[in-house]
């Protein structure tokens, strides 16, 4: 529905002339293969290179993660040298924060939201593709850095004054620092862009209240980066201004305070653990309730709860500061504030058990995954208060404790929700189903390689052990755990991999078995990207639904009979549409959002490097800004027929 | 404690080199300092050192007041609750795939209002429960003695802590006249006399800091008297560290630029070992420290130890050449102050006071060296046990100590030699120590039998 892509209505008695415009201001036509990806608009494609994209920078990270488990496993290792270590442990952390799992959250995000909410295409599809390939172009650039000159070493909280030219001459924290702040770009043009889709572009009838509790989720972590990844930038500016321009943002020298920095980045980087959850809990709070054929529970509370994390997560981020000195009054506020953050998130836990009371469960490998988030994000956020008491904060805070935390939280929540979420929709997104058998074994393996990973680091943590340590000695009481932790990693890392060995041995047998047709709704499920052909059809809606209800598709599936007993009156394949897109119309793929993107990094090697670099970059990047503006609105070859649908509700 | 194996080097000539003068000028060493050793010792053969489960002074008992009931009574049953019940749940209510029936739906409960009223309120109340206790902890935390009993100045570098004793008693570092201001320790604002001149391309930061020529510094080991809380006010040279002997109780941040206030105080006398928490950098996995408590009478006499000057050895000895050793490379960082050895005077005509030794660099004043039980930011220990059954090597006859220890020379001579190999440095930009390849072999035997000299 490419509403914002429409030329301007004229007055009544003006034509307009229909002669083609200069060669390179023409869209592309007919593309085909890598042209078609790369200059696509259309947000299915774009939300599965989110997901590619994250795919292989997870390699990154996991090897990095690997990597520190075995420097760790027994004491005094010398498999890593200090310098190696602090370098390879900032890209796990900022590879994994940045690059893989904001991005996992977008590819669903981009992908699900317009099929959620009964539209074709987000409100500016243009954007849509220039935020990823904005958001590829930072990830790359950082990732440039191992090769030139070496990774950051400040770690991915990249404290001040640490971060200064002076305690970290080499460039690497300068990449982590262009590097993040180009992929921030993408991350605010995308939340303007999901946030006015899901705003503007919602199917006749759904209302706020009717939308997929994915939506809504969603929906709350677009604003959480609206306003979270500014402050951040603001934060990197300052640095970039330090260490590439002799600034004195954060030089205690010259007066400043370091703790600026810790204030910009957690005032940042606490919203920033909400948005990466939150995806993941709207994830499973589509998938239990379809294989607990049961209406989600307390609806309305999942939604304010939500809200609330999103309010509540902007207010809580000195808890990251317990023991900075900010003095006992702000540690008693955050304190409290932090406490209670935890009701919100309480709720959304037992709102899922209550889905899953009195239900009727199909526990396969999506739903194991759903509840594999929930009981072990439950233990992330209890382990979460314990240290909301800022006492006990002041024992466990850059302890192993807290890497075991926010491993609970990120992985056996965010990405437990995830992998849940690929099960789930893959069929949708590419026709086959991911074999359940295989699926078992990643889930377990997960499950065991997980908790053998980080439940030990509770222990590890309270025993003492601090965090970002390159080695530790014989005598402290360390090498049992730890080298059970690095036994369960490897695990983990062999479970991980099973989901693209899965992606790969499906298919090869779906090949096989002729491509069977997997059918619009292989789960009985409830939202109305069911009620399309799969894998999903490039115009996604034949025509818009008109929603009357919550669970719009179970509705249209289930009813009561004369006895007022439930049942179904009709299959999803029944009811679903044919996928006939004669008539839509479709905006047409572009080549400017690429070449816009990738200027910026050329900027950034010159903000690096040599300032003489931003010259071509600042001249691509005109370039592109004047092509993508003076781009024709639309192929004018292809006629404008018949989308009435699309503008009958605007 | 780390154990060498492989010690070669020790033989007669060297411990004639090394102990003569330790056992002829040192009888008072043992009152205060060898008693730390066998603290030390017992330290060692503890599974683990750095525990939070086992508090050993009143501060980090109370914070594990605070901690048991919120883990076992809050944690604990939600955990179980939520948890074990939510797995029971989702086993209990399965349906087998080939039972899988579309009509037979399950009923269809959109919600329970009152119930999800309920389990918002609750918690809510339990934690506003635990959040009144918690602000309770948060204030006791930051209580200090009033009077002061003992303040100690706590330095963080890259990679190692200074702690400085106010001896004078002239609050040079802790306000003399009650306002809560600290002073004494300069260079930490832009106006400040450190030595900074303003020009933000300036790298001589870290800035130096000037020691009250009177009062004591030390290194790595915070020295205490058991049962006395000690407050220390503590600040950074460089970038932010974190204080953390978890067995006295929780960190605290040393923050450049800003002070912040925490204290310790153990039960008993012992050493209670520690390590910095907060990121700094290359070689933050080897900045580690201890406090070691001594009862008042060893305190006091260690105390006493600490402001004498260092001997200076007789002219013609292995050790005096050792010090013109430590002239030539060591003291362009490094100081001992013997009453002799003043040097860094800043120039006639500079605002700031004179005859006052700085520490140049920022590296561990080593007036006392051969008191401390480690060195190199405490990750080697200083003196070592030796193999019990080897008598030939047993040393302790001659230094009366609690058990076999002997000088860990050949740790300190590859310490010396290499420093940067054990311990990653960027010592080009003045983090960590360098290497002294070019130290002969003879230089490095005077130089270490100078160093065992510094009592």
């Amino acid at each position: 529905m490419a509403i914002i892509e429409e030329p301007l209505a004229l007055p009544p008695g003006v034509t307009t002339s229909t002669s083609k415009p200069l060669g390179v201001f023409s869209r592309p036509r007919n593309a085909t293969g890598l042209k078609d990806w790369l200059t696509t608009v259309d947000h299915k494609k774009i939300g599965i290179m989110y997901g590619a994209a994250a795919m292989f920078f997870l390699v990154i990270g996991g090897v990095a993660a690997l990597l520190i488990r075995t420097q760790l496993a027994v004491p005094n290792n010398e498999l890593l040298s200090g310098d190696a270590y602090n370098r390879v442990y900032t890209m796990h952390g900022t590879v994994m924060v940045f690059l893989v799992v904001m991005p996992i959250g977008a590819a669903f995000a981009n992908y699900l939201l317009p099929l959620q909410i009964g539209a074709r295409d987000v409100a500016f599809p243009r954007i849509n593709a220039f935020s990823f390939w904005v958001f590829l172009a930072g990830g790359l650039l950082l990732n440039t850095s191992w090769f030139l000159g070496g990774a950051p070493d400040g770690g991915w909280f990249n404290y001040a004054p640490n971060n200064g030219v002076i305690y970290s001459p080499s460039h690497g924290i300068d990449f982590w620092n262009v590097g993040l702040l180009i992929a921030g770009i993408g991350s605010v043009s995308g939340a303007v862009n999901l946030i006015t889709t899901v705003l503007n572009m919602r199917a006749p009838g759904m209302t706020l209240f009717r939308m997929p509790i994915f939506v809504w989720m969603s929906l709350v972590t677009q604003f959480l980066l609206l306003f979270a990844v500014p402050v951040l930038t603001v934060a990197q500016v300052l640095l970039m201004l330090d260490r590439n321009f002799s600034a004195n943002f954060f030089n205690v020298s010259q007066g400043a305070d370091p703790l600026l920095w810790q204030h910009l980045f957690w005032v940042f980087g606490h919203p920033e653990v909400y948005l990466m959850i939150l995806p993941a809990f709207g994830i499973v709070s589509e998938i239990i309730p379809t294989f607990s054929r049961k209406p989600i529970f307390g609806y309305s509370f999942m939604v304010f709860s939500g809200i609330a994390i999103g309010f509540l997560g902007f207010g809580v981020w000195a808890h990251h500061m317990f023991v900075s000195g900010i003095g006992p009054v702000s540690v008693s506020a955050f304190s409290f504030a932090t406490m209670f953050i935890a009701v919100p998130t309480g709720v959304k836990i037992l709102n899922w058990l209550g889905t899953m009371w009195g239900g009727k469960l199909t526990l396969n490998t999506a739903m194991l995954f759903a509840i594999g988030l929930v009981v072990q994000f439950t233990i992330g956020g209890l382990s979460g208060v314990s240290h909301a008491v800022a006492p006990s904060d002041t024992q466990q805070t850059d302890t192993y404790y807290i890497v075991a935390h926010f491993h609970y939280v990120l992985f056996g929540g965010a990405f437990f929700g995830f992998v849940g979420g690929l099960y789930f929709w893959w069929p949708k997104i590419f026709g086959y189903k991911l074999g359940e058998k295989f699926g078992k074994w990643n889930f377990w393996m997960m499950v065991v390689g997980f908790n053998t990973t980080f439940g030990p680091m509770h222990i590890l943590g309270l025993q003492g052990m601090p965090r970002r340590m390159q080695t530790y000695d014989d005598d402290m009481g360390f090498n049992l755990w730890n080298m059970v932790a690095t036994i369960g990693a490897f695990i983990l890392g062999v479970g991980t991999l099973l989901v693209l060995v899965n992606a790969f041995f499906s298919y090869r047998k779906w090949k096989a078995d002729g491509r069977p047709d997997v059918g619009p709704d292989p789960w009985d499920a409830r939202s109305v990207e069911w009620m399309i052909q799969s894998p999903t059809p490039e115009h996604n809606f034949d025509t818009l639904p008109i929603v009357t209800d919550l669970d719009e598709f179970w509705h249209r599936k289930y009813a009561e009979d004369e006895n007022h007993k439930l049942r179904r009156i009709a299959t999803g394949a029944e009811i679903a549409q044919p996928g006939n897109g004669e008539g839509v119309h479709l905006p047409a793929p572009s080549y400017w959002p690429i070449l816009l993107a990738f200027s910026i990094p050329i900027i950034g090697y010159g903000v690096i490097f040599s300032l003489w670099l931003t010259i071509p970059g600042v001249l691509l990047m005109t370039a592109a800004s004047f092509g993508w503006a003076l781009e024709p609105a639309d192929d004018l070859d292809i006629p404008h027929d018949d989308h009435t649908e699309a503008l009958t509700h605007g | 404690m780390t154990n060498n194996t492989a010690d070669s080097t020790w033989h007669s000539s060297m411990r004639q080199t090394i102990l003569t003068p330790m056992i002829a000028s040192r009888r008072s060493l043992r009152i205060a300092v060898f008693v730390v050793f066998g603290l030390a010792l017992s330290a060692c053969s503890e599974d683990k050192p750095l525990n939070t489960f086992e508090p050993r002074g009143p501060r980090a008992q109370s914070v594990l007041d605070i901690m048991w009931p919120v883990i076992w009574g809050i944690i604990f049953v939600v955990f179980l609750i939520v948890c074990v019940g939510g797995v029971a749940l989702a086993w209990k209510n399965r349906v087998k795939p080939e039972d899988f029936d579309p009509d037979d739906l399950p009923e269809q409960v959109h919600g329970w209002f009152k119930g999800e009223i309920a389990w918002t309120v609750a918690p809510a109340i339990i934690l506003a429960f635990v959040g009144v206790y918690t602000i309770i902890g948060i204030w006791d935390l930051e209580t200090k003695n009033e009077p002061a009993e003992l303040d100690v100045m706590v330095i963080g570098r890259q990679w190692w802590w200074e702690y400085r004793y106010d001896v004078d008693g002239d609050g040079f570092f802790v306000d003399a006249d009650g306002d809560g201001e600290i002073w004494g320790v300069d260079g930490l604002g832009a106006d400040g006399p450190g030595g900074i001149d303003g020009d933000s391309d300036d790298i001589e930061w870290p800035l130096e800091y000037i020691l009250d020529p009177d009062d004591v510094s030390t290194a790595g080991e915070l020295v205490i008297p058991a049962g006395v809380q000690v407050d220390l006010y503590m600040t950074s040279a460089d970038v932010i560290h974190s204080y953390w002997i978890p067995r006295l109780n929780g960190k605290r941040d040393a923050v450049p630029g800003r002070y912040t206030t925490w204290s310790v105080e153990a039960d008993a006398p012992g050493k209670y070992t520690g390590w910095c928490t907060e990121f700094c950098g290359l070689s933050h996995a080897r900045m580690r420290m201890s406090a070691i408590a001594l009862s008042a009478d060893d305190y006091q006499a260690w105390f006493e130890n600490q402001q004498a000057p260092a001997a200076v050895p007789a002219e013609g000895t292995p050790e005096f050449a050792g010090r013109e050793t430590f002239k030539n490379l060591c003291m362009s960082c490094h100081i001992i102050k013997d009453g002799d050895l003043e040097y860094n005077d800043t120039e006639a005509g500079d605002p700031w006071p004179t005859s006052v030794p700085l520490i140049a660099k920022g590296a561990p004043d080593l007036t006392h060296f051969a008191t401390r039980t480690s060195f190199a930011g405490a990750i080697y220990a200083q003196y070592r046990d030796i193999n019990p059954d080897d008598d030939a090597l047993d040393v302790s006859t001659y230094l009366d100590l609690p058990g076999n220890y002997r000088w860990n020379e050949a740790e300190l001579r590859r310490w010396i030699k290499n420093a940067p190999d054990r311990k990653d440095a960027n010592y080009e930009n003045q983090q960590g120590m360098l290497p002294f390849p070019q130290l002969q072999e003879e230089e490095l035997d005077n130089l270490v039998a100078y160093l065992a000299t510094l009592d």
